[in-house]
């Protein structure tokens, strides 16, 4: 039994349950588990789980009625802290270990529809001590137990992974329509079960105030040159722009240490 | 223009159409047959459609968008020209979804 | 499947046995199509309720007032829980020309205490609310997803939809469409003989936002009492009219638009309203009000004239569907029409199922029921005012004929002496270039109609 859990979480926006959804990438991670499920050739399962009031219910019901086999609800705020929602899952999978095993795949959507920090994949990962691939644009070829997986980097690069389970992969938008649900379905999927789980709920998201970024005055000489061309081009570096790309080779630790000095050095920090 | 529109001048097409939330589908729920609407001078849906999905284009024919629309059916009505609009309902689930109206 | 309960009647199971099965599909869930869901949930019918918006109100868009005394009987003390914005306790009749206005204003306190009168709502919370009301009664709400189609068996009768869900069909003995004005299943029936463009009006609108308290001031009222205006001019010389509604804290304000005279001219909608708002009888209302919705619906606005048959084989039409949409100068409804003409199938049906007999003849009770409640009964009565409202001399020229009349009767022309009403009439009458034998013929009509 191959186990694909998909993580959810349903965003009602300004508090109106009317235009409540998952976000473009949560759908694509549960049609992603769907197809999965679908081509394998093994018997596979996908449980689709949210974390948040009863309105993530009806979130729960929607991927029900798209194909999902089983649902687990975990009661508890929508504003916990990535690392707290990672371990309520965790945690709640963990104690319904009978239904639901140890998931050989978790699918998350990139973001959610009020675009968080994006980072409970990595989260779910470090609890599972699981593989991750994380921002996912492209998923190739897979078998139960393995996948290829195309993911976004910087500067419109592109990285081919491979990807054994267990692991925990998120995904764009992009990845993947979600179908709809056949009529028979959505209606049963109202009075289909969902498992209700609890979970110790950690600390919640402690909300930080965002302000324009202003970065710090510098003083500079005045500039050189004989045109107004010149003196502008002078100021604004573009003569010199290309010498601002740099390769090195660096442990984690002189890396960062590399990347602040070059903060502080553009005014940055 | 009168005084009060100085005022308060009315806000761009643009913003005025972005108040409404749309959810676009991916199939076009109207399609326009411009072979049609090349032989047509009246053009009463340009001047008609509440959401302005109709623009005329400078080789004489007509620009058509069905994304921003209200589906109230104005421009199927007004259109005197037989097999020029096929207009159904989108997909479900997709559309103008109105909130305070 | 879920268990779809089967009666225990004379007629035949499920035609399809794969297909989902109710007993009664009901097509839209706004206020006819939720009205009718819910009394045949309460009758035990099994009833589908298929709304293709995402949530039942999201496509509705209208004027801005709805008078819910039809809800006495199906919801009692409605009052309690309709989302509402304000109880209209002032109503006001405007004629506008380019620098006048008449203005009837009336204000009963006894409308702002239960029963009340009329309400402003949002469409989208009331339609929400009245879809929520028929799944407690019992009934299956079907949301985003569109009836493509009806499906008819041997007979030519109705005895499905068709939907654009994956495996969309479902099977039911009877269908009640309710799904609005530009019903595809009435036509696909073939109950609407000819579609004119003449009977429809394009209803525009702009929900402006402005604090409670700017609100209460300007329209002078207090609490949860609310306006409601309505403007015959102003339109640019397109025939339709005008409106303003209060909200809690952001007005209605539109016009209606008589579909082939908007056509016809080059003034587009939106630049129709800016200009009803820059009315110097208008503009101190509504100024500094930020635009949050602008959105449009047509409106059935001929009344009786275009109404469709009502009731075909194993099928009912109610609400603007059915064109019932009471455009009638000072009367203008349609949610409540909407909600009794569901009633009125609901009980039909109903009846039509437990008798074993949903044809045609079997389901005559509904367009009795209709003729003997106000439904029909406002219709015929007043058949002839909607086109009386949107003539062109009613639109043209009696608007600027009434505010000269008015402006010289309060002019004081010393030292010329007062000069006699008659005399006035006259005058004016002349220069608005109104034949006396068509004033005659009009007020006969309005009489008439209005009587």
């Amino acid at each position: 039994m191959i186990r694909i859990l998909v993580c959810q979480k349903w965003v009602a926006p300004e508090g109106d349950s009317r235009g409540a959804s998952h976000s473009p990438a949560d759908r694509a991670a549960l049609e992603l588990a769907l197809h999965i499920r679908d081509r394998a050739e093994d018997q596979t399962e996908v449980i689709v789980v949210s974390l948040g009031g009863p309105g993530a219910l009806h979130g729960l019901r929607d991927s029900l009625a798209r194909g999902a086999d089983r649902a687990l609800w975990i009661s508890g705020p929508t504003d916990l802290r990535s690392d707290a929602v990672a371990a309520a899952i965790h945690s709640a999978v963990s104690t319904h270990l009978v239904e639901i095993g140890v998931p050989d795949w978790v699918i998350c959507g990139d973001y959610s529809a009020d675009r968080g920090s994006g980072s409970v994949p990595a989260f779910l990962a470090a609890f599972w001590d699981a593989e991750q691939a994380l921002g996912l644009v492209q998923v190739t070829e897979h078998s139960a137990s393995s996948l290829g997986a195309v993911r976004r980097l910087d500067g419109g690069r592109r990285e081919l992974l491979s990807v054994s389970s267990p692991a925990v992969l998120s995904v764009e938008g992009s990845v993947a329509t979600l179908r709809r649900a056949t009529l028979a379905r959505e209606l049963a999927a109202a009075t289909m079960e969902i498992s209700e789980a609890t979970a110790p709920l950690g600390p919640r998201e402690t909300p930080v105030e965002v302000t324009a970024y202003r970065p710090r005055a510098r003083m500079l000489a005045a500039p050189a040159g004989q045109t107004a061309l010149e003196r502008v081009r002078s100021i604004t570096d573009t003569a010199t722009a290309a010498a601002h790309g740099e390769t090195v080779a660096l442990t984690p630790d002189e890396a960062a240490e590399r990347i602040l000095t070059a903060l502080r050095d553009w005014g940055y920090l | 223009m009168t005084q009060d529109n100085l005022r308060w001048p009315e806000i761009s097409f643009e913003d005025r159409i972005g108040t409404a939330r749309f959810d676009v589908g991916e199939r076009a729920h109207i399609t326009v047959d411009s072979r049609i609407c090349a032989d047509c001078s009246t053009r009463e849906c340009v001047v008609a459609c509440p959401a302005k999905l109709f623009v005329p284009t400078a080789d004489g024919g007509i620009l058509f968008n069905y994304e921003q629309c209200f589906e109230c059916g104005t421009c199927y009505m007004v259109c005197n020209r037989e097999g020029a609009i096929a207009w159904t309902y989108p997909d479900g689930g997709h559309g103008v979804v109105f909130s305070q109206t | 499947m879920p268990d779809s309960p089967m009666p225990d009647n004379p007629m035949p199971d499920n035609p399809m046995p794969e297909t989902p099965f109710f007993e009664v599909v009901v097509v839209g869930a706004g206020p006819a199509g939720s009205c009718a869901a819910t009394v045949l949930a309460r009758r035990g019918v099994s009833v589908l309720l298929i709304e293709r918006g995402p949530f039942p109100g999201s496509k509705n868009m209208y004027g801005g007032v709805v008078y819910p005394r039809i809800l006495d009987s199906l919801h009692p003390e409605w009052w309690e829980e309709m989302p509402i914005q304000r109880w209209v306790t002032r109503r006001s009749t405007m004629v506008l020309t380019e620098n006048q206005a008449v203005t009837i204003d009336f204000r009963s306190q006894n409308w702002g205490v239960p029963p009340y009168n009329g309400a402003t709502a949002y469409r989208p919370d009331m339609d929400h609310w009245l879809a929520s009301k028929a799944e407690a009664a019992g009934a299956r709400l079907l949301t985003s997803t569109t009836v493509t189609g009806l499906i008819t068996d041997a007979r030519g009768q109705v005895c499905g939809v068709r939907t654009d869900r994956p495996d969309g069909d479902v099977a039911c003995r009877m269908v009640i469409a309710c799904d609005g004005v530009n019903s595809f299943v009435a036509k696909e029936a073939g109950l609407y003989p000819d579609l004119n463009p003449a009977n429809f009006t394009l209803g525009v609108k702009e929900t402006l936002g402005l604090s409670r308290s700017v609100i209460e001031e300007r329209f002078a009222v207090r609490d949860r009492e609310g306006v409601d205006i309505e403007i015959l001019g102003g339109t640019q010389g397109v025939n339709g009219g005008g409106f303003i509604y209060t909200n809690l804290d952001t007005l209605a304000v539109g016009v209606v638009l008589k579909l082939p005279a908007l056509a016809a001219q080059k003034t587009r909608p939106e630049e129709i309203i800016a200009h009803l708002k820059s009315h110097p009888g208008i503009a101190p209302l509504v100024e500094g009000g930020e635009i949050l919705e602008y959105s449009a619906h047509l409106i059935p606005e001929a009344g009786r004239s275009m109404m469709p048959q009502l009731t075909g084989e194993g099928l009912l039409v109610a609400g603007d569907a059915a064109a019932m949409c009471l455009a009638a100068g000072i009367w203008l409804e349609g949610v409540n029409f909407a909600m009794a003409s569901g009633m009125a199938a609901a009980e039909t049906a109903a009846e039509a199922i437990t008798a074993g007999d949903v044809s045609k003849r079997g389901l005559a009770g509904y367009e009795k029921r209709l003729n003997s409640s106000f439904v029909l009964a406002d219709h015929d009565k007043l058949s002839r005012i909607p086109g009386l409202v949107l003539s062109d001399r009613v639109q043209h020229q009696y608007p600027q004929m009434i505010a000269n009349v008015v402006e010289r009767v309060f002019r004081v022309d010393n030292p010329q002496p007062k000069p006699g009403l008659r005399k006035i009439f006259a005058e004016e009458r002349k220069r608005a270039g109104v034949r006396l034998r068509d004033l005659a013929r009009d007020g006969w009509t309005g009489m008439r109609g209005f009587g």
